[in-house]
């Protein structure tokens, strides 16, 4: 019996941010994560890896190796992560999860259940939910070797309710003892009581696209960004991750992102180039010579940033709702949002 | 509308007017490039951003910079 565990670069001992280039590599035997599993009962053959910003810019390329040894190795299961609350890392999981899994190979992943990299599973690996960071390591790998050693045996397993995996969104034709009349004055009970429940998730917010801005000419545009971008010294401390509020700040008789003005607190990359010249993150030097040629009515004299990193979509959704409704107050035509 | 070098989770959190900035690191510039050449770039991509602006476009709709 084979196992395949993927890792980021940062948990595959290859570096930080900086190594978040790393193209796809394969070792031999555990690493990292993969000794915690193996101590969980689950011995690990191979270790595949790539870097986060790697997989994310060259998704195809990347995951083309990926999968030429996934192939090659014919696990009995795939593990990956777990990934934990990294929006990048998680995603990565998930979209390899997904694609080794239509191929046939028995997959689990853990990361917390609202990352992107659920979504981007799209149902087809079970993914253990876990906390945002790496203190709940201890908690999640018995959890994932477990599945994990079920699933190489070929095992059945049960509901996401009966398993505690995150629900994959699939309906199974069970047969119940009790009439979905019962079932339902059951829910509505449970409902009075504070107890809400489905036996169907909810599928995620969609938002149709906006009218096109009819005149770009007497529209103001505004700048939003979620590249942790702060004056100097972040004078009203801008959380670096897991961000609980968004900051306005003025943009009256400022042209540029000056690097001696404004500098990125974001933890989620690696911030070198965007402090070399924060325009690299909100464009504001351009917007500004557009303004100028009359190509947009005005630039909004406020600029809206948060950090991006480690957010709840929850969280996301709510600065999301509250920045639009200033926004709209202050008769904005349209955002330029820039995110890392 | 939406910068970013990740389109496709912007398309799975359900943007709409989604431009591919050129890296996750600096979606809006090039260090790589002469400072007036990236500048000029950065000029083409928020050009770009206001013609997404002011097209109609369906869900999940990711474009380029040429």
């Amino acid at each position: 019996m084979t196992v395949v565990h993927y890792l980021n670069q940062f948990f595959a001992g290859l570096g930080g941010e900086e190594a978040a280039g790393s193209e796809p590599i394969r070792i031999d035997g555990p690493v990292g994560p993969g000794r915690a599993l193996a101590a969980a009962g689950l011995a690990v053959d191979v270790t595949i890896a790539c870097g986060d910003d790697r997989f994310g810019e060259h998704e195809q390329e990347s995951l083309e190796t990926l999968l030429g040894w996934i192939e090659e190795l014919d696990p009995a299961v795939l593990v990956l992560g777990p990934a934990f609350g990294s929006g990048r890392y998680g995603y990565a999981c998930g979209v390899i999860a997904r694609e080794a899994g239509r191929r046939g190979v028995p997959v689990v992943t853990a990361m917390t259940p609202d990352s992107p990299g659920v979504i981007a599973a799209e149902g087809v690996a079970y993914v253990v939910p876990t906390g945002s960071n790496v203190a709940s390591m201890k908690d999640a790998v018995p959890r994932v070797a477990a599945l994990a050693k079920r699933l190489a045996a070929a095992e059945p397993i049960g509901s996401a309710e009966e398993e505690g995996y995150v629900p994959r969104h699939r309906r199974e034709n069970v047969r119940s003892g009790r009439t979905g009349a019962a079932r339902a004055i059951d829910l509505l009970l449970a409902k009075l009581d504070g107890d809400v429940r489905t036996e169907v998730e909810p599928s995620a917010d969609r938002v149709l696209p906006p009218p096109p801005v009819p005149d770009l000419a007497t529209a103001t545009i505004a700048l939003v960004t979620e590249a942790g971008c702060v004056p100097q010294g972040n004078p009203d401390h801008l959380p670096t991750r897991h961000a609980n509020v968004w900051l306005r700040y003025p943009l009256d008789g400022v042209g540029s992102m000056s690097p001696d003005a404004y500098v990125t607190v974001h933890a989620g990359f690696d911030t070198t180039f965007a402090n070399q010249d924060p325009n690299r993150l909100v464009p504001l030097d351009a917007v500004r010579e557009l303004e100028r040629e009359g190509r947009i009515g005005a630039l909004h004299d406020t600029f809206y940033t948060t950090t991006g990193v480690d957010t709840p979509v929850a969280t996301a959704v709510k600065f999301g709702q509250e920045i639009a409704a200033e926004l709209k107050s202050a008769d904005v035509s349209a955002v330029i949002l820039t995110g890392t | 509308m939406f910068i970013t070098a990740l389109p496709t989770i912007a398309q799975m959190v359900g943007a709409n007017r989604i431009l591919k900035g050129v890296s996750i690191t600096y979606p809006a510039g090039d260090p790589s490039l002469a400072v007036g050449d990236e500048h000029a770039l950065r000029r083409r991509i928020t050009e770009r951003a206001l013609e997404m602006l002011s097209t109609d476009v369906g869900p999940g709709t990711v474009w380029e910079t040429p």
